[in-house]
């Protein structure tokens, strides 16, 4: 699929932003229960290991070890999943946070994974890109149906009182356990993926900052309706993008306008401005995340502004059961 | 040999009780993850480097360069990643610190490069000997700065009219608030004195690894949280005390299963508090938890 289309560029791009959005769909899920979750970095390095370790190591097929690594994920994420039942708030945080850091010392110590010298010769999976499309076509699907479900709904009523929920009958313990060890299994996917992907991992790669940005992908795109996570990650993947692409319009205007005094000191800061090594581009990301705060700190998406959208679309079925 | 360990884990462990005494002041008063004491911390750290080089100030200078600065810098934190921010979003602040974060980390990176800088030689090196241990010059500075900084900020917290402010700003905002406590007056105050000394510890740990880098910020943030967690969110003298007593865990645990392993132990220490001892080993100061 795609083969003639796309330049290995722009396949990269929406491989790594793909990924991105399968991961801001890990953090959403126990996020619909309210759990805030600093540690899906660190579900996401389980299953890019396991999955290395079983193609590289036992030399079977990516499928089964995709299924391995989210599986093995989604074991470690009741794990955890279990003692974070019983704290909510900061402490929840910084429980994810130490989780993920222990999984990241222990894949710096483990010499059978390569240790301080990082994971070398994971197979290079070539169907990457139809892998993420697919579950990212999955995951809205799902998550269409869960928030339709009686188990969405006893979801948001969880997230909004845990004790109201817990009179109304909701079996409070196995729903939310449910949701982060789902949450686990799809992050664990996303890391499977991207490693056969970059085909190179050590210790840094899941870092607390991978961390981090998972969590930013779903506050910017907002975590009330499952559309969020796909505009967050899109919409963070694509501005240093499209910060890029200014810079190439710029150098198409002539030369004869921009080479006289007050415009060519114009021309050659917006060029330096606008050339996004690493550094800047995070320094524009932080100051896009306070702004975005101060202005939305719902998100780019509500329920509210996703309703308004589709009844501006017209989806007469949609809108009927609303009406 | 046991000495000399607990003198060095004490030397580390200053240094932690420094970052975990500001974080846990913001947390006390705010309620609030501050994400961004990390980068003030390294943010100290270059300016006293650059005062040293380039004004040729001694080490005082430096110090009291590297306070002021990160001060102001606290300062600019509130305005534009606190106060702006609605209150009823309770992830929005964590969001908007964590964007402070990123944009002092690689404003550092772009400014500086991302690698190590070395830190110039300030003090004359001397060794003294007491009985057993063997105590650097460098290394009883340290330790006699943080320890009289930490006596200074104990004395302020708990005799001082301002201290009092906080500590019922802490307690809760609303009831310390019809009781004539400005809370927006204590939370500047609180950010001014956290970051103060975030950036003495800067300085500090740049004399003592002779080296320092932009990206020291996030591991150095990450100790200050566990010291946090470890002395009870919001306690300051549990952050002191526990800063210490993590400081020689690591030395202890370093020299028996070896460096990397290290960071292992301290992340089980943060996971077994918080399932066993959530208010700390000495008791939370805050109303409840988030």
């Amino acid at each position: 699929m795609f083969e003639g289309l796309l330049d290995g560029y722009t396949r990269s791009l929406l491989i790594f932003g793909g990924i991105n959005v399968i991961a801001a769909y890990s953090f959403y899920l126990p996020f619909k229960t309210g759990q805030v979750s600093l540690g899906q970095a660190g579900f996401m390095a389980v299953g890019a290991y396991v999955s290395a370790i079983i193609t590289a190591k036992f030399g079977l097929p990516f499928a089964v070890a995709l299924v391995a690594g989210g599986l093995l994920a989604g074991i470690i994420g009741v794990l955890v999943g279990f003692p974070a039942l019983r704290i909510k708030g900061i402490y929840l945080l910084l429980l994810t946070l130490g989780f993920a850091e222990i999984i990241s010392v222990i894949a710096l110590s483990w010499e059978y994974v390569g240790g301080a010298q990082g994971f070398r010769g994971i197979k290079f999976n070539p169907y990457t890109l139809e892998y993420v499309i697919g579950i990212i076509i999955v995951l809205i699907f799902f998550f269409a149906r869960l928030e339709r479900s009686s188990l969405g709904r006893a979801m948001d009523s969880i997230h909004q009182d845990e004790t109201a929920a817990e009179v109304m009958g909701i079996d409070v313990v196995r729903i939310k356990l449910l949701a982060f060890g789902l949450g686990a299994v799809i992050a664990g996917i996303a890391g499977a993926l991207y490693a056969h992907h970059a085909t190179f991992m050590d210790s840094t790669t899941f870092s607390i900052m991978m961390g981090v940005e998972i969590l930013m992908f779903v506050v910017v795109g907002g975590g009330s309706t499952y559309w969020g996570p796909l505009a967050g990650a899109v919409a963070l993947n694509l501005i240093p993008e499209f910060l890029r692409a200014l810079r190439e319009w710029l150098e198409l205007i002539p030369v004869s306008w921009t080479n006289f005094y007050p415009m060519d000191r114009a021309y050659k800061f917006l060029h330096e401005f606008l050339d996004f090594e690493n550094a800047k581009r995070l320094i524009a990301f932080g100051i896009i995340l306070i702004v975005m705060m101060i202005l939305r700190p719902d998100g780019l998406l509500t329920r509210d502004s996703v309703r308004r959208l589709r009844t501006k679309l017209r989806f007469p079925r949609w809108r009927a059961r609303h009406a | 040999m046991i000495f000399q360990q607990l003198i060095n884990g004490l030397m580390l462990g200053a240094s932690y009780a420094l970052i975990a005494v500001g974080y846990t002041l913001i947390f006390g008063v705010l309620n609030l993850l501050y994400f961004a004491h990390g980068e003030v911390f390294m943010v100290g750290a270059f300016v006293g480097l650059f005062l040293v080089l380039y004004a040729g100030v001694g080490i005082w200078g430096a110090l009291l360069g590297a306070m002021i600065a990160c001060a102001v810098l606290g300062v600019i934190a509130v305005y534009v990643s606190v106060r702006p921010i609605s209150k009823d979003h309770p992830l929005a602040p964590l969001i908007s610190t964590i964007g402070l974060t990123m944009i002092l980390q690689n404003l550092a990176v772009y400014l500086i490069g991302g690698q190590q800088v070395a830190f110039p030689e300030t003090l004359t090196q001397q060794l003294y000997t007491f009985g057993p241990v063997t105590i650097s010059s460098t290394q009883l500075f340290i330790l006699v700065v943080a320890v009289a900084l930490m006596a200074a900020l104990w004395l302020f917290i708990e005799h001082s009219k301002t201290g009092r402010a906080i500590r019922a700003t802490a307690e809760n905002h609303e009831t310390a608030a019809l009781l004539g406590v400005n809370v927006n007056r204590v939370v500047l105050i609180t950010f001014i004195i956290g970051s103060g000394i975030a950036g003495i510890a800067g300085v500090l740990d740049g004399i003592k690894n002779s080296g320092i880098s932009p990206f020291m910020g996030l591991s150095a943030a990450v100790k200050g949280l566990i010291v946090m967690l470890l002395g009870g969110l919001g306690n300051v003298p549990g952050a002191m005390v526990a800063g210490l007593l993590l400081g020689m865990i690591e030395i202890r645990s370093a020299a028996y299963i070896g460096t990397t392993e290290r960071d292992l132990f301290s992340f089980l220490i943060l996971i077994l508090i918080l399932l066993y001892k959530p208010t700390g080993l000495f008791g939370t100061r805050t109303a409840e938890e988030r």
